[in-house]
C-alpha cells in the first residue's frame, strides 16, 4: 500500500487547514466507501481532487460538507465540525454538487435565487455580471435548458457567493471548451480575492491548469498528496534528442530507465525515459553529441494518474483519465 | 435551531404552490358540493329522521363509519362526507409531505440547499408547516362551506378541526416513513397500506361498536362527534400524534446522512432478463405498478361493495332518498346499486390510464425515449408498445373488478342471477375509458407540456360520476362525462348509437396522437 506522501509542512500557509481529514473511514451498509481517506487543504490555495469514479471523492466530500457522517475518523472544516455546526460553517462556504438537480418548472433565474438565498443571497452586480460571462439565459425553464445551462446556473450560485471556501465536485462535466475557460478565469480570480477551492475532478487539464496542489485518491484511500511539482519529481521525463553523433553512455547514466537510440537520415534518434530530477546529466552526454532537436516533455499530470495506478497491485478498474492535459514541450536545435 | 426555516419556507411554498392550490380548491369545492347536495335532499327535519333511521345497517357503518348526531343536517354531511373524507383528507396529509422531504431528496435537489445555511432536519420542518398550512386552509373553507348551508358554527368547526388533524396526523406518519425509506413511492405506498388498515379496523370497531374504532386515525376523527356530544378533548389524539410523528421524524433527519434511510434498497440483477429486453416486454415492466396497484383498488373496492351488497339493499328499501344520494335510484334496487358501483370502477379504470399515460412524459423528459428512438425503433412502434400494455393492463383491470363484484354481490344475495349482467355492464364502460386515454394520448402525442389537461377531464368525469346524481347537474353537464353516454348499466342497457359515437371519437383520438407524435419534436416536455 502507498503510504500518502505529504506533510503537514508543506501547507503553503501557516494558517491552520480549511479542511482537514485524518484516515476517514464511511461504510454503506457493508460496502467500504471511503476507508482511511487523509485530505488537507490550505488556506487560500485551489486544491485538486483527483480519483477515478467510485473512488469516493463525491463521499469525503459530503462528509466534508456534514451532508453525511462519517463511521470513523477525524474531519475538521474551519477548524470546527462540519456534523455538528453545518450552519454556522457553511455561512463560509458555496458548493456545486456533482449531481444538478434543479427544479424543472422554474426559470434558470429563479433557481439561481432559491439557491444563492441558502447563501445569504448574492450581490446584484455579481450575479449579473457571471449570468453575463457565462452567456446564461435566465428566463428560461429548467426543463428547457441543456446539461451544461444547468450546470451554470449552480456554478454562477457558487462563484457569485461571498465566502472563504468553494468546494466543487465535477463542476465543468457539462461545459464546452470556451465556459471551462470562463470557468478557470472565474476560479483564478476568487483563488486572487483568498478563497480557498476544493476542485474534484477528473478532467487532468483542468486541475493541472488550476490546482496549487493535490490529493488522488483510489478506493476510499489517498494514494498521493503534494504540490505538482513534488508530484513530477517522483515521476519520469520523456526526452526525445536528435543528435549528430552517437551519445555515449546513456544507457548506463544514472537515473536513466530506458533508452533507445537509432540512425536515421543520417542523424542519430534518441528517445529516453529518465528520472524527473537527472535532467542535467543526459543533456550533458547529449549536448556532446551534438543536439540537432530536442524535446522534453515533463509528466502531465495523465501519466501521473496512470503510473499512480499502475503501481497498485490491484490494477484492475477503469482508469478515469481523460486525456487532454497539456504537454509541456520544449525544443532546441 | 431554526436555521434557515424562512428561505426554506418561501422555497417550498415556490416550488409547490401550484399543488397546494389545487389541493386546496379541490377539497373545499368536494366538501361545499357534498354539503350542498346533502341540504338540498334533506330539506326537512323529517327528511333528515329518515336518514338516521335508514342508515344504521352494518354495511354503511362499515363503510361511512357510526356518525352521532344524525338526526341533524351536520350529521348528515358528515356521514355522506365520511367515505370521501376518510381517503382524501389523509392522502393531503400523506401527498404534500411526502412530495416535499422524499421528493425533493430523491430528486437531488436538497443536496445543493443543505449546502447552505440550513440544518439537515429543516426541510423535514418546514413541509410539516408548508403541510400545516394548506390542512388548515382547507380546515377555513370546510367550516365556511359548512356554515354557509346551514350547520351551526361550533358543530361545523369541530368537524373541521377532526378532519384537519387526521390529515396532520397521515402527514407526520409520512414525515417518519420519508426519513425511513429511500424512494418516495414507499412512502406512499406504506402510508396508504396504514390507511387502509386504519379503515379496516375503524370499520370493524364501528360494526361490533367496540374499542376498536379508538386505535384507527379515522376512528379519532369520528369520536370527535361534532354533531352530536362533541368531544373536543378527543383532538388532541391526533393533534399528539402528529406531532410526535414530526419530531421523530426531524430527529431522524438530523441524525442520517443526506440521501440515505433507514431501511436501504436491495440489490437487482446484473442484466435484464430477455423478456425486459423486447419494447413490449419493457412496456411491461414499465407499467405494471400501475396495473398492479389500481386493479388492487379496483378488485378492493368492487369486493368490499358486493359482499355488502345485502345490508345496502335492505338499507336503501327502507330509505328511498339515500338510493338518491348515492345515485342507485330508478329500476330495481339491486341494479341500482350494481350500476353505481360499476361507474366507480370506471372511475377507478379511468384514472389508471390517464396516469399510465402519463408515465410516458416521464420516459420522455428523463431522455429515455431517446435511447430507444434513436437507435432504430421507429416512434410510432415504441408508442404503439405502451398503448397496446396500457389498453391490455385497462381490459384486465376492467374484467377482474367486474368479475370481483359479481361474484362477491352473488354471494352476498345468494342470487347468481345477475352475475353476467353485471359483468357485461363492467365492460360496457371500456369504450368511455378509451375516451379518456384517447384524450390524454392526443394530448401526449400534440402537447405534452399541456397534459394536465387530460387530468381535468378526469376530474370532471370522476366529479360527474361520484357526485352528480346527489347535485342533480343539468343534463348538459352530466353528457360532459364519456361514462354518462354508457347509458348506467345494468339499469339501462348501452345503446348502440352512443357506442359507435365514442368509438369513433376514439379512434380520432387515437389517429391523432400518433400522427402528432410521429411529427413533434423529441423531446418536449
Amino acid at each position: 500500500m502507498t503510504t500518502p506522501s505529504h506533510s503537514p509542512s508543506h501547507s503553503p500557509s501557516d494558517t491552520p487547514a480549511v479542511i482537514r481529514a485524518d484516515g476517514l473511514i464511511k461504510d454503506f451498509g457493508s460496502a467500504r466507501a471511503l476507508n482511511g481517506l487523509d485530505l488537507e487543504v490550505g488556506h487560500g490555495e485551489v486544491h485538486g481532487f483527483l480519483g477515478p469514479n467510485g473512488a469516493g471523492k463525491s463521499t469525503t466530500i459530503r462528509i466534508v460538507l456534514g451532508l453525511m457522517k462519517a463511521t470513523a475518523g477525524r474531519v475538521e472544516l474551519f477548524g470546527g465540525d462540519p456534523w455538528r455546526e453545518a450552519t454556522t460553517l457553511h455561512q463560509r462556504l458555496a458548493y456545486v454538487p456533482g449531481d444538478i438537480a434543479l427544479w424543472p418548472g422554474l426559470t434558470g433565474g429563479q433557481c439561481l435565487d432559491i439557491l444563492s438565498a441558502t447563501h445569504g443571497g448574492l450581490p446584484q452586480s455579481s450575479r449579473d455580471d457571471l449570468i453575463d460571462r457565462f452567456d446564461l439565459d435566465p428566463t428560461k425553464r429548467v426543463r428547457d435548458y441543456s446539461k451544461g445551462n444547468r450546470q451554470k446556473v449552480v456554478l454562477i450560485a457558487a462563484l457569485a457567493a461571498d465566502v472563504d471556501l468553494l468546494i466543487l465536485d465535477e463542476p465543468t462535466s457539462g461545459l464546452d471548451p470556451l465556459m471551462e475557460q470562463t470557468f478557470q478565469d472565474c476560479v483564478r480570480e476568487r483563488r486572487a480575492d483568498g478563497c480557498t477551492v476544493l476542485l474534484s475532478s477528473h478532467i487532468l487539464g483542468e486541475v493541472e491548469a488550476l490546482a496549487d496542489r493535490v490529493t488522488i485518491i483510489r478506493r476510499g484511500q489517498t494514494v498521493t498528496s503534494g504540490t505538482l511539482a513534488e508530484l513530477r519529481r517522483h515521476t519520469r521525463t520523456t526526452v526525445h534528442a536528435v543528435t549528430i553523433d552517437r551519445p555515449d553512455g546513456l544507457e548506463v547514466a544514472p537515473g536513466v530507465h530506458s533508452s533507445a537510440c537509432n540512425p536515421i537520415d543520417g542523424h542519430v534518434d534518441c528517445r529516453l525515459s529518465i528520472d524527473a530530477d537527472r535532467l542535467d546529466d543526459v543533456v550533458g552526454r547529449l549536448h556532446a553529441a551534438r543536439i540537432h532537436t530536442l524535446t522534453v516533455t515533463p509528466p502531465s499530470l495523465d501519466t501521473l494518474f496512470l503510473e499512480r495506478y499502475r503501481d497498485e497491485p490491484e490494477g484492475d478498474d477503469m482508469i478515469a483519465a481523460q486525456t487532454g492535459a497539456g504537454n509541456s514541450t520544449a525544443a532546441a536545435s | 435551531m431554526t436555521a434557515g426555516l424562512g428561505v426554506l419556507l418561501r422555497i417550498q411554498w415556490r416550488v409547490r404552490r401550484r399543488a397546494i392550490v389545487t389541493w386546496v380548491v379541490a377539497l373545499t369545492a368536494s366538501m361545499i358540493g357534498t354539503a350542498v347536495s346533502i341540504a338540498s335532499l334533506y330539506d326537512t327535519p323529517e327528511k333528515i329522521q329518515t336518514y338516521a333511521s335508514a342508515v344504521t345497517s352494518t354495511a354503511l357503518l362499515a363503510i361511512n363509519g357510526r356518525v352521532e348526531g344524525l338526526n341533524s343536517l351536520g350529521g348528515v354531511i358528515q356521514d355522506e362526507f365520511g367515505f370521501l373524507a376518510a381517503f382524501i383528507m389523509p392522502l393531503l396529509g400523506i401527498s404534500l409531505m411526502t412530495s416535499l422531504t422524499r421528493g425533493e431528496e430523491q430528486a437531488g435537489r436538497h443536496e445543493a440547499l443543505l449546502s447552505g445555511r440550513i440544518s439537515r432536519h429543516m426541510p423535514v420542518l418546514a413541509a410539516s408547516l408548508v403541510t400545516s398550512a394548506a390542512i388548515g386552509l382547507t380546515g377555513i373553507g370546510f367550516t365556511i362551506g359548512l356554515v354557509a348551508e346551514g350547520v351551526p358554527f361550533v358543530g361545523a368547526m369541530l368537524y373541521s378541526l377532526s378532519l384537519m388533524t387526521l390529515a396532520f396526523s397521515f402527514a407526520g406518519l409520512a414525515a417518519v416513513l420519508a426519513q425511513l425509506t429511500l424512494h418516495a413511492r414507499n412512502v406512499y405506498a406504506l402510508s396508504l397500506l396504514i390507511l387502509a388498515v386504519s379503515y379496516v379496523v375503524r370499520g370493524v370497531g364501528d360494526v361490533t361498536g367496540s374499542w376498536l374504532t379508538w386505535l384507527s386515525p379515522l376512528g379519532w376523527a369520528e369520536k370527535t362527534a361534532p354533531f352530536g356530544p362533541q368531544r373536543w378533548w378527543v383532538l388532541a389524539i391526533p393533534l399528539a400524534a402528529g406531532i410526535a410523528s414530526t419530531t421523530l421524524a426531524v430527529t431522524l433527519a438530523a441524525r442520517r446522512d443526506l440521501g440515505s434511510a433507514l431501511v436501504q434498497g436491495g440489490v437487482g440483477p446484473d442484466h435484464a432478463s430477455t423478456r425486459v429486453r423486447t419494447g413490449l416486454g419493457l412496456a411491461v415492466w414499465i407499467h405494471r405498478p400501475a396495473i398492479v396497484g389500481w386493479t388492487a383498488g379496483a378488485l378492493i373496492l368492487a369486493a368490499m361493495m358486493g359482499s355488502l351488497a345485502q345490508q345496502l339493499l335492505d338499507a336503501m328499501a327502507s330509505n328511498p332518498a339515500l338510493a338518491d344520494a348515492i345515485g342507485a335510484s330508478g329500476g330495481r334496487p339491486e341494479d341500482g346499486f350494481m350500476a353505481m358501483t360499476l361507474l366507480y370502477l370506471a372511475v377507478i379504470a379511468s384514472g389508471y390510464v390517464v396516469q399510465a399515460i402519463g408515465t410516458l412524459r416521464g420516459e420522455e423528459s428523463s431522455g429515455r425515449l431517446e435511447a430507444f428512438i434513436g437507435t432504430g425503433m421507429a416512434r410510432r412502434t415504441w408508442l404503439f408498445n405502451h398503448v397496446v400494455v396500457i389498453v391490455g393492463g385497462l381490459v384486465m383491470l376492467t374484467i377482474a373488478g367486474s368479475l370481483t363484484l359479481a361474484g362477491t354481490a352473488a354471494l352476498s344475495t345468494g342470487s347468481s342471477s345477475a352475475f353476467g349482467s353485471v359483468v357485461a355492464g363492467g365492460i360496457a364502460y371500456l369504450p368511455a375509458d378509451l375516451v379518456l386515454a384517447g384524450v390524454a394520448l392526443a394530448l401526449y402525442g400534440y402537447r405534452p407540456e399541456a397534459f394536465s389537461v387530460a387530468w381535468a377531464a378526469y376530474a370532471i368525469t370522476a366529479f360527474v360520476a361520484l357526485l352528480g346524481p346527489g347535485l342533480q347537474l343539468a343534463g348538459w353537464m352530466e353528457d360532459l362525462a364519456p361514462t354518462t353516454h354508457i347509458g348506467d348499466p345494468p339499469v339501462g342497457s348501452p345503446q348502440l348509437v352512443p357506442l359507435l359515437i365514442l368509438g369513433f371519437t376514439v379512434m380520432i383520438l387515437l389517429w391523432a396522437a400518433f400522427a402528432g407524435f410521429s411529427r413533434r419534436t423529441v423531446p418536449r416536455t
